[in-house]
């Protein structure tokens, strides 16, 4: 019975009824064009309104009440600090030429505090392309590889015991300090900190343990810090180590002469350690003073664009700016700034604005075209720098075991007479004290606010929530013309074919070819396999490369560039040619190609964005419009209409532009100037990019690269 | 004559005077009557812990010295802090703390009995309190031991909501769930009074489930209104003390344990603008003048001293009970007239109490005949006296038709 009505139901309709998201589909695709040139559009503008959207920071976390104890650093504690600072630019205590007297120094101002002292001894490692252990944790046991005696660095670490805590947490208070050659700014940074850390070993209130690191900076800040953090979080059980530090005479004789001067102190050889880390601030004082106010820049990216907490950045804009008057800064592209396009797009959303509130008072979104041109240089530098994957300062060791840390640079005002330096001093201790005592409030790891996050001022941030819109919209056309170019790739072959018979006598033969048709996409996704497995090759080469001796960055670009090329042609040849025989077979074989680039750009672009946001941003502004124009030329020129000459010129020019050492050289000109301009630059921006385990670095040799490929073989299809 | 009066309807009659009787009996067994203020409680709690709440322990433990201060002895208060900010080490004075930033008063002095403190004070343990269903181990001074005649404070501070107050950031207590347990208070006869103060959020919702008779309840903030606190002591470098809470114990200082305020005068003295919310009282479930309540009468433990006649008050009630029953039951019938009006004086009493009807209720525990003259006299209720005539005449048709017959 039922089966009968259901038989004359459908009998009655000879559609079956969709389903409306199914319809919606299905209307989208058909409307690709339409729909990729919205969403394109709509994605780019929504990252220029991302300034305007920026919403004020606030403190999220109740227990960090920033500000709310007033400082107790007096100028007894900052003077302190001044005769560490005399001591320290003392010419005799340069004389060493280990510049062992330095670490002495420090260590004993520490002693006489009553704290723990300990030195770090390390070996500097160079960073090196691992392919096998990419994202993996850096690992200890690799410092025993290679290393002399002549070359190591010596970190000062001094411990102040919570006197009534329960020693499971520690504050991290970080300065760089180079004992070779100290600037003024080292030493006077050393000083701040020797101030809040003679300050902290008189309080009562401390919860957590505070540790001071001065970090041996010769061999670069990153690596003085990672080092001391790495013997930190994972503690050698083994005896293995030990017979090392025995070899290098010199390092035990400055032990033992600690031991032997300052006997039943509390000075210990081992490595010291404290509680888990709840947040490090790393200290440093610019030298050279060209800003008319104190400023204080904060530097918060780690590697892989990732971010401390917000809260962190909150406290200390919150203490920098309403109780100690600093000037705080982040980061900003300068370029940006005078850009005459960009003031002018401000002042058409401070009118639309105003034509807004005007409509409605209630709405009020607009900002003056001056913040909005500084919003965006900033929000491009936190791009940048967030894609660029490498970490912006000695705090991004602390990111890799998930402790929140940021640099603060202090850039002081004018010359360093007396009263002035006593003045930051007591400013810049003062502001540490509080950022200390916030986080001693703290009860819990940060976790309140918000860790994905770019900013657009000290004070404003866009959350994620915000800026993954923009990178939404832009990749929302990516499936869509996929899968129209797929219709239309196997529908006109179907047309061309059968259009003698009639679709409702379909032979067994006609079955046959849909079946061989509709797989046909595989020879697609073959090529674009084989290109993305190029890219992984090629992604490789630069490890071969850069175990050749001696070689210099123009020349391992150039044999980096010949390798590949070489690579695909062999690929490309032994796996058949298959570029050469697809065109042969099918006519509209490249709408199949560029289907299959297509989707899988978007698989990669979406796996970036969960990796690293910035990067997947600026790699879709690129790469969308490339993938969506891309069209053999071939056929563009055939046309001769306006339309396809436009887009043959966009075609050429995107091209050129996505090819990712071309974007390089252009970003860069645009920042510096393109005078200066090296082959050899590339090459070692691409080693920094491995040194530093950017995932960047995977996702331009295994996505952008790839797809550039593929595209330009689109655009030089013989059809 | 037959017909008019039937048999059927002469036992109506007579069953309905044995029902009214079984009721009234078993209305005035429970000891109203006896329900007299003897004694003072208070059950005071912090909800939350962590150092940034150290406002609601200095808070709780002002009121514990306040109400310890007015007489009420440490036996006689329950003491929850859910966290201890004296040790915490943050706390840059060990041991002590203050509601000021004058540090002239450390709360947490010499003489500080905390009952419940830390991971103790939660939702369940603090239910248990109120409705004195202690599992067996639980010693007595951790218990509530109020009795029938006993007024209790409950002051209660933290973070709460629309109906509800979080304990330990982890669990919260309804309005439904404080509604409930002073209801069960209420029947397990555990209070005579009870004044609930509650310093949080939204404080005035807690209250709206509320039901039982004798409940005053007084909050902070009205729904859709915060608490603020009142001030921030930059040396310990936390907000010491709420609004709400340091101008009540404005008010207290300036009292000591003679003193004759009011509960109206302590409910006027909320500035709303120095508040920054609306302090709300409801007062509807408690019957008695809020103008004639000391304060003394819930924050201290003073009480009327009643002279009586009698040095041994339980052995009059006694026998007066067995007069009651060896009564015969031709007599019951007056005995009905009797406890009837009994019963409605009991009414009386609850709407309008004041201290010298206090004293007549008294009186009228000890002896109802004597009352129900004194009533009679007065003419004071003419609905009772029309009651009374009407089932007077009850007996009277009963006799006259049986006469007729």
């Amino acid at each position: 019975m039922a089966e009968t009505k259901e038989k004359s139901l459908s009998d009655e309709k000879p559609k079956p009824r969709v389903r409306p998201i199914v319809r919606l589909g299905i209307f989208l695709i058909s409307h690709s064009f339409l729909v990729s040139i919205v969403c394109c559009t709509a994605g780019v503008l929504a990252l220029f309104l991302l300034p305007v959207l920026a919403k004020n920071t606030y403190i999220s976390e109740n227990a960090l009440m920033p500000g709310s104890a007033s400082p107790m650093l007096s100028n007894q504690h900052v003077s302190d600090g001044n005769r560490l600072v005399k001591d320290l630019t003392n010419p005799n205590s340069k004389s060493s030429e280990t510049g062992i007297e330095s670490h002495k120094i420090i260590a004993q101002y520490m002693l006489d505090l009553g704290a723990e002292v300990s030195f770090h001894k390390f070996h500097p490692q160079m960073n090196q392309f691992h392919p096998l252990h990419f994202f993996s944790s850096p690992v200890s046991g690799k410092i025993q590889e290679n290393y002399s005696c002549s070359s190591y660095g010596i970190n000062t670490v001094g411990i102040i015991r919570a006197p009534r805590g329960d020693g499971k947490e520690a504050i991290v208070l970080v300065t760089p300090y180079n004992a070779l050659k100290s600037g003024f700014g080292e030493a006077l940074s050393l000083g701040i900190a020797y101030s809040v850390f003679s300050l902290l070993t008189q309080v009562t209130w401390l919860a957590k343990d505070i540790i001071w690191l001065v970090a041996d900076s010769q061999y670069g800040e990153y690596a003085a810090v990672a080092a001391w953090l790495r013997e930190y979080q994972t503690p050698k059980f083994s005896s293995l180590s030990t017979p090392n530090a025995e070899m290098c005479p010199d390092v035990n004789n400055l032990f033992e002469l600690k031991g032997h001067s300052i006997s039943g102190s509390k000075f210990s050889n081992s490595f010291r350690r404290a509680g888990t880390m709840a947040a490090a601030l790393v200290l440093k004082v610019r030298d050279q003073n060209e800003q008319f106010e104190d400023t204080i820049s904060i530097y918060a990216e780690a590697s892989n664009g990732q971010m401390p907490n917000l809260d962190l950045i909150n406290v200390v804009n919150y203490l920098a700016v309403h109780r100690q008057g600093l000037r705080v800064n982040v980061e900003k592209l300068w370029p940006l700034l005078n850009s005459s396009w960009l003031k002018s797009l401000g002042e058409i959303f401070e009118s639309l604005a105003k034509v807004a509130k005007s409509l409605y008072p209630k709405w009020k979104f607009g900002i003056p075209a001056t913040e909005y041109v500084e919003g965006t240089a900033t929000l491009a530098s936190s791009l940048y720098y967030q894609a660029l994957g490498v970490p912006t300062g000695p705090h991004g060791a602390f990111r890799d075991y998930q402790v929140d840390a940021i640099t603060l640079e202090i850039s002081p005002k004018f010359s360093l007479d007396k009263v002035w330096r006593n003045d930051i001093l007591l400013r810049g201790g003062r502001l540490i004290e509080g950022v200390i005592r916030s986080v001693n409030n703290l009860l819990e790891k940060f976790h309140q606010s918000f860790f994905l996050y770019l900013l657009t001022s000290p004070s404003k941030f866009v959350s994620v929530g915000v800026y993954m819109i923009a990178f939404a919209l832009l990749i929302a056309p990516l499936p869509m013309v996929a899968a129209s170019l797929y219709v239309d790739a196997n529908s006109s072959s179907n047309c061309s074919k059968g259009d003698s018979s009639t679709p409702s006598a379909i032979t067994d033969t006609d079955e046959h070819g849909i079946a061989i048709r509709s797989w046909r996409w595989l020879n697609s996704a073959k090529l674009v396999f084989i290109v993305h497995l190029w890219g992984a090759i090629v992604s490789l080469l630069p490890y071969f490369i850069s175990q050749i001796p001696d070689c210099s960055p123009t020349t391992s670009f150039m044999i980096w560039v010949l390798l590949s090329i070489l690579s695909l042609l062999t690929l490309n040849s032994v796996l058949a040619s298959p570029l050469a025989c697809a065109k042969a077979t099918q006519e509209k074989e490249w709408a199949l190609v560029k289907s299959v680039t297509i989707s899988s750009v978007f698989i990669g672009l979406g796996l970036m964005s969960v990796i690293n946001f910035a990067t997947a941003e600026i790699g879709a502004l690129l790469m969308v419009p490339m993938c969506l124009l891309a069209r053999p030329l071939k056929l563009d020129v055939r046309a001769g209409t306006l339309r396809s000459f436009c887009r043959l010129i966009c075609n050429l020019v995107l091209g050129h532009i996505a090819f990712p050492p071309a974007a390089f050289f252009l970003l860069k000109g645009m920042l510096d100037g393109f005078g200066n301009a090296n082959v050899g630059d590339f090459w070692m921006w691409v080693e920094s990019l491995w040194a530093w385990n950017s995932a960047t670095y995977l996702f331009i040799g295994m996505v952008q690269l790839p797809c550039w490929v593929l595209c330009v073989s689109i655009l030089f299809h013989t059809c | 004559m037959e017909t008019f009066i039937n048999p059927k309807s002469l036992f109506h009659l007579l069953l309905l005077p044995c029902l009214l009787l079984y009721s009234s009996i078993a209305y005035n067994s429970s000891p109203v009557e006896a329900a007299m203020h003897t004694n003072n409680w208070a059950v005071l709690v912090c909800t939350s812990r962590f150092w940034f709440n150290y406002r609601h322990m200095a808070n709780t433990l002002s009121l514990y010295r306040t109400v310890k201060r007015l007489g009420i002895p440490d036996e006689r208060i329950i003491l929850m802090l859910a966290d201890d900010m004296a040790c915490n080490t943050r706390n840059k004075y060990p041991a002590q703390v203050f509601n000021n930033e004058n540090h002239r008063l450390n709360l947490y002095g010499d003489n500080v009995e905390v009952d419940y403190r830390g991971y103790e004070v939660t939702v369940e343990n603090f239910l248990r309190v109120l409705t004195g269903r202690h599992e067996t181990a639980v010693p007595r001074s951790k218990r509530l031991l109020s009795d029938e005649g006993s007024h209790i404070l409950l002051y209660m501070t933290g973070h709460g909501g629309d109906e509800f107050l979080k304990f330990q950031d982890s669990e919260e207590l309804q309005s439904h769930d404080l509604a409930d347990a002073v209801k069960q208070m209420k029947e397990k006869h555990r209070f005579k009074e009870l004044l609930i103060m509650v310093d949080t959020c939204q404080a005035a919702t807690l209250f709206n489930q509320l039901q039982s008779p004798g409940v005053l309840a007084i909050g902070s903030s009205m729904k859709g209104e915060n608490s603020y606190s009142h001030h921030l002591d930059s040396d310990v470098g936390v907000s010491v003390v709420d609004r709400f809470t340091y101008y009540t114990l404005a008010f207290f200082e300036r009292l000591n344990i003679y003193d004759n305020a009011s509960l109206s005068s302590l409910f006027s003295s909320y500035n709303p603008s120095l508040l920054m919310s609306t302090a709300y009282y409801r007062k509807d479930l408690y019957k008695r003048r809020l103008e004639e309540v000391p304060v003394t009468n819930f924050f201290g433990s003073v009480m009327e001293t009643i002279h009586t006649d009698a040095a041994y008050k339980a052995l009059s009630r006694r026998n007066s009970g067995r007069f009651e029953d060896e009564m015969s039951l031709d007599q019951s019938v007056h005995h009905i007239k009797r406890r009837m009006l009994i019963k409605v004086n009991d009414g009386d009493e609850i709407h309008d109490i004041n201290p010298e009807l206090l004293q007549g209720e008294e009186g009228a525990s000890k002896c109802p005949w004597s009352t129900f003259r004194n009533k009679f006299q007065k003419a004071e209720n003419v609905d009772s006296l029309l009651n009374y005539g009407l089932v007077a005449m009850i007996p009277l048709l009963v006799i006259s038709t049986w006469l007729v017959q």
